[in-house]
């Protein structure tokens, strides 16, 4: 630390309170789905609020730790923060199962989840790695090695199991593309073994990262919602089909994309934007259409089979295998414009259990029913801006180190909202994470305030370092 | 290379989910209603409330109906867990197998459904992780019993119900019973739920919308255990459960007990009435049963089988439904016509000329009153061929029709013939016949007064039930009106009903009657009189008035009749006494109806002797 400089000076304020507001928003939801009128003050450490506020403390406190540190220690000690938590990650695999995962590490009465540890040991490895290449320097080496640094707990992961924080792995190839690590290389050492094909580059081993996760998103909503009729509230009688709503929606979509790229733009730009957008609607739409075309021309027997793995199973629907989500679903689609009102939720609470963990991955459920569509407005709205302030403060970084990982803390936490909200809307299969800074459980709490308190701390000595 | 516009591509895909994840909580949360109702259906219990029935008092406010409170054993089958038959059955105290043929019954009593989604297969209604019923109603001293050891047997418990309890065991007939609605029911009005209870006789039934008071709704949140959480949303949208009001009854229960006590060991009937009002005081039908009998659906279970095989027909609400002939009682009506036809005179006599009819011995009917206190047949005869032969046609079967139509007016305006608009279901009219009733009986003009003569004194054809009867006093009580008689004097506190305050006249002018009250003022005070017995040997010299009457009865012993007011002046009891195979109606029917008066108007009774003979006698075979 320099001289003379406070420790709050340079801190990123506006992230600092969301992050905050954030905190109040997700203990007053757990409060009240898991709220014990016998037990209403909120210290009680006997219920699962008592212990969130405790955990909060603890995250605040570490929180205070690591802003004390000064940033340059987390580059020098990358690799030791990396390997240490894939210790834990392997030690964790020698405890007994808990609900069927070795998931948690007993630490004299506390249980710690490692992989929630590991995102941020992985993300400060990464920046480190990628940091230290020549900006030029893709070759098939470097991306290989990022994708080791990623995989390497990614697979530790998968042996718990647990296939939510696996998926949430999967963020760092978008923080790879951002700093031009892609799968170009690997595609250009396959393609360019056809003789007579020498390429430098492709257009889709460049973007295929982006590309694929759109085109799995657009089938995934497809197939959700082409098997479902739209009907309305206040328009009685009128029903649209599902595929249609598809089409609709991803013509409005374009149309905005359009109009606002067109503002937004040099003269020069303008056709080419025309262009593509054209394209990717076109695109889209065949192919929203053939996958719904298949899907519809499917055998019966193989419907059900896709039914069942993406959850959307009619007939296990109300009672059956899809059993959380749907009741998910109906507690999120019950709270109205305005919600039932705070500690009204019916359907999402601990005590009536029709949502099982509703105060860890499912969340939402709670928070939706209470507050309506005003409140998950609100809270989708509060994370756009999050996560464009990370963005930001990403791209003032003059340490590629740093926007590496600013660039990591974004997508994890963008991928824990996708994935989180998804599962409450349909839009994804119910695999367990939590929801930054709602759900309760000490190992996540801790973990994202890491993650913050780390950026905030590269952020405000952002001037120090060249590199 | 330059990567920083792929910053735009992480952008747009951050932005896209988020506008998208907008637009479907939106559909999910505001437009689709699915959703909510899913969660309706999930994690909210509809509770109905259903009140107490509205309680019932006498005249004098004593309670008469009220409710008590019951205890149903109910379980929930998904939250029993290693059930104990045999330890279980001992504490309820039934046989081996009962347990296990009572779960069977409850299933098949929740009735079956067919599956629209599943092929139109049969399913049971019957859901495992719902509350049923194991035991209903049973009382505290029952429950008491079973409660301190029923948590060995998880799954069960107690739950409190509310039933009818009957301070008296008098009044059956009158009360009527309660029962659960039946399938058609609940179609019919969506105000019952399976389980409820409905009115099923007498004022529970006429009274029913009233009795049964407002449901309350309780919206509950519950569990995916299906246990009951707390109020939805706080209880906004909740109603309240109200009482039915309370209802006051013109009876008065002291005297309806007396009535069926005196009843006893008889067939028949008394009703009592308030000449001033039309309350009926007293309405007994003997014999009768103990209204405690058919208390919640397993005493009814047990106990209606053998009320209804019963051949004294306890359930059958005599004095409302049953149609005797009048007998001599009619007579009283036949001088008030002639009177107001101008026929006769309360001077009028006519020889006991037993040509025709037979009559008592040893009197001659001078006049009116003579007539009636001798009971005369054939100077009534007389009268009645008068009334109908009044010279108006040559033709003298013309002349009958004239004469009958007329005479059929009078008994219209009596309120014969026809049900009252009373407040009692299962009224039967009676029967008065008119001159369409003759010419299809015997053929246009083909009858006159010979041929029907036999209604002069109340027999022929004519019916009237005990209530009319009993309104037939209330009419000369009055001397010349009538309120329809009934039995509810207030609702809530409201007063009288309004079709209870209009006033029937009788078309009879008020002079006509004082010879007619005169002639049974005699037929109970004077020596000779038919109705002797009826007279109340009392310091307070209450001057009864009376008409006895022997109804014929071809199946065997006649029954006697007999309807009376009292006091002579300013009437405030108006009685009719019907008791079958008894004979002659002053022996047996006066001195009850005597009684009833004494004990109405004294408060008890100091004629031991009466009462004595009265109570030992009897009259089944
Ligand atoms: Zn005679």
């Amino acid at each position: 630390m320099r001289q003379g400089e406070k420790l709050t000076s340079h801190l990123d304020w506006p992230l600092l309170i969301i992050y905050f507001l954030f905190l109040i928003m997700g203990m007053a939801t757990v409060y009240s789905t898991s709220l014990n009128p016998e037990h209403p003050n909120l210290f009680d450490y006997s219920q699962k609020y008592g212990k969130q506020i405790v955990w909060l403390g603890v995250s605040l406190f570490l929180g205070l730790l690591v802003f004390l540190i000064d940033s340059s220690v987390y580059r020098k000690f990358a690799v030791p923060i990396y390997l240490f938590t894939l210790v834990l990650l392997v030690a964790v695999l020698f405890m007994p199962p808990i609900n069927g995962a070795r998931a948690w590490l007993q630490l004299g009465g506390f249980g710690i989840q490692p992989a929630e540890f590991a995102k941020t040991g992985t993300a400060l490895l990464l920046a480190r790695y990628i940091s230290s290449l020549n900006i030029k320097q893709q070759n098939l080496n470097s991306v290989l090695v990022a994708n080791a640094i990623m995989l390497v707990p990614m697979v530790l992961i998968l042996l718990q199991p647990d296939a939510g924080t696996f998926v949430v792995f999967t963020s760092f190839l978008f923080v790879m593309y951002r700093e031009g690590l892609t799968y170009d290389p690997l595609v250009l050492k396959i393609v360019n073994l056809i003789p007579g094909i020498k390429f430098k580059q492709t257009w889709v081993g460049t973007h295929f990262i982006p590309i694929m996760f759109a085109v799995v998103f657009l089938c995934i909503v497809t197939l959700l919602l082409s098997n479902n009729t739209l009907t309305f509230d206040f328009l009685p009688g009128v029903k649209i089909p599902g595929f249609f709503g598809v089409i609709i929606s991803l013509l409005i979509f374009c149309l905005i994309a359009f109009f606002f790229l067109r503002f937004n733009s040099s003269k020069r730009d303008r056709r080419r934007i025309t262009t593509v957008i054209l394209l990717a609607f076109i695109l889209s739409t065949s192919i929203a259409s053939s996958v719904n075309y298949l899907f519809q021309n499917l055998a019966e027997h193989q419907k059900d089979r896709i039914e069942l793995v993406l959850g959307i199973s009619k007939k296990d629907e109300k009672n059956g295998k899809d059993y959380n989500r749907n009741r998910a679903m109906a507690a999120v689609g019950s709270g109205g414009l305005f919600g039932k009102g705070y500690t009204n939720a019916s359907v999402a609470t601990i005590e009536s259990n029709h949502v099982p963990e509703s105060e860890t991955d499912f969340i939402f459920c709670p928070y939706a029913e209470e507050w309506g569509f005003v409140g998950t407005f609100i809270l989708i709205v509060m994370y756009m801006i999050m996560f464009f302030r990370i963005i930001m403060i990403a791209e003032r970084q003059r340490s590629r180190f740093n926007r590496v990982y600013a660039y990591s803390v974004v997508m994890i936490l963008f991928y824990h909202l996708a994935v989180n909200i998804g599962m409450n809307i349909g839009f994804a299969p119910v695999i367990g994470i939590p929801l930054p800074f709602f759900s309760y459980g000490g190992s996540s709490m801790m973990s994202f305030s890491v993650l913050i308190f780390v950026l905030l701390k590269l952020d405000s000595q952002r001037s120090h370092v060249l590199q | 290379m330059n990567f920083d516009t792929r910053k735009y591509v992480i952008i747009v895909f951050i932005l896209t989910v988020g506008i998208i994840y907008t637009i479907r909580l939106f559909f999910m949360q505001v437009i689709d209603d699915t959703w909510t109702l899913r969660a309706t259906e999930v994690s909210e219990r509809r509770k109905q409330i259903v009140p107490p029935r509205g309680a019932i008092f006498d005249r004098f406010g004593t309670k008469v109906v009220s409710n008590r409170t019951y205890y149903n054993l109910m379980f929930v089958e998904d939250d029993i867990k290693h059930l104990d038959t045999a330890a279980f059955e001992k504490l309820l105290g039934w046989e081996k197998g009962d347990v296990k043929k009572r779960f069977k019954e409850i299933v098949i009593e929740q009735r079956t459904y067919r599956d629209k989604n599943d092929g139109y297969k049969v399913k049971p209604n019957y859901q495992s992780d719902r509350p049923y019923a194991f035991i209903k109603e049973m009382t505290l001293d029952e429950i008491a019993k079973i409660a301190p050891n029923l948590y060995k047997f998880p799954g069960f418990y107690e739950e409190i119900t509310s039933m009818r309890s009957y301070t008296y065991p008098n009044g059956a007939n009158i009360f009527g019973y309660i029962t659960e609605v039946n399938e058609k029911e609940i179609e019919e009005d969506s105000y019952y739920r399976k389980g409820d209870n409905i009115g099923r006789a007498g004022i529970e039934k006429f009274y029913e919308k009233e009795l049964r008071g407002q449901k309350g709704i309780k919206y509950i949140v519950t569990s995916a255990r299906n246990n009951e959480l707390k109020p939805y949303m706080g209880g906004k949208y909740d109603t309240i459960a109200k009482q039915g009001p309370n209802f006051r009854l013109g009876i008065d229960i002291k005297l309806q007990e007396y009535g069926e006590k005196l009843m006893q060991g008889k067939r028949g009937c008394i009703v009592a009435i308030e000449p001033s009002t039309g309350e009926i005081l007293a309405l007994v039908s003997s014999p009768t049963y103990d209204p405690n009998l058919l208390i919640g659906n397993r005493n009814i279970k047990k106990n209606y089988p053998k009320l209804i095989l019963d051949k004294d027909m306890p359930l059958f609400p005599r004095p409302l439904a049953a149609e005797y002939p009048p007998g001599s009682i009619f007579k009283l009506l036949q001088s008030l016509i002639a009177l107001q036809e101008g026929v006769i005179t309360p001077e009028s006599g006519f020889p006991c000329n037993k040509g025709l009819v037979g009559c008592h011995p040893g009197h001659t009917a001078n006049n009116l009153p003579d007539a009636i206190k001798f009971s005369c047949n054939p100077y009534f005869y007389a009268v009645v061929r008068r009334i109908l032969q009044q010279g108006k046609s040559k033709n003298v079967f013309a002349d009958a029709e004239i004469g009958m139509n007329k005479w059929y007016d009078y008994m219209m305006a009596f309120g014969l013939g026809q049900k009252f608009d009373s407040d009692v279901t299962g009224l039967r009219p009676g029967l008065i016949p008119n001159s369409a009733y003759y010419n299809k009986w015997y053929g246009y003009h083909r009858w006159a007064f010979s041929t029907i003569r036999s209604n002069s004194i109340g027999q022929g054809e004519i019916k009237l039930t005990p209530l009319q009867m009993a309104n037939v006093a209330c009419i000369i009580a009055n001397r010349g009106w009538y309120y329809t008689p009934h039995f509810v004097k207030s609702i809530g506190g409201k007063g009288s009903l309004p079709q209870f305050r209009k006033k029937h006249k009788c078309k009879i002018d008020r002079k006509n009657y004082d010879p007619v009250v005169e002639g049974m003022r005699r037929a109970v005070n004077e020596p000779g009189g038919t109705a002797s017995r009826a007279k109340i040997n009392n310091e307070q010299k209450i001057i009864v008035c009376g008409k006895t009457g022997t109804a014929q009865n071809p199946h065997g012993e006649d029954h006697a009749v007999f309807i009376s007011f009292a006091p002579m002046d300013q009437p405030k009891i108006a009685i009719a006494v019907f008791i079958e195979n008894a004979g002659f109606g002053g022996t047996w029917s006066a001195p009850v109806a005597s009684l009833m008066m004494e004990k109405y108007l004294t408060r008890k009774v100091k004629d031991k002797e009466k009462e004595k003979r009265i109570l030992e006698a009897t009259f089944k075979n």
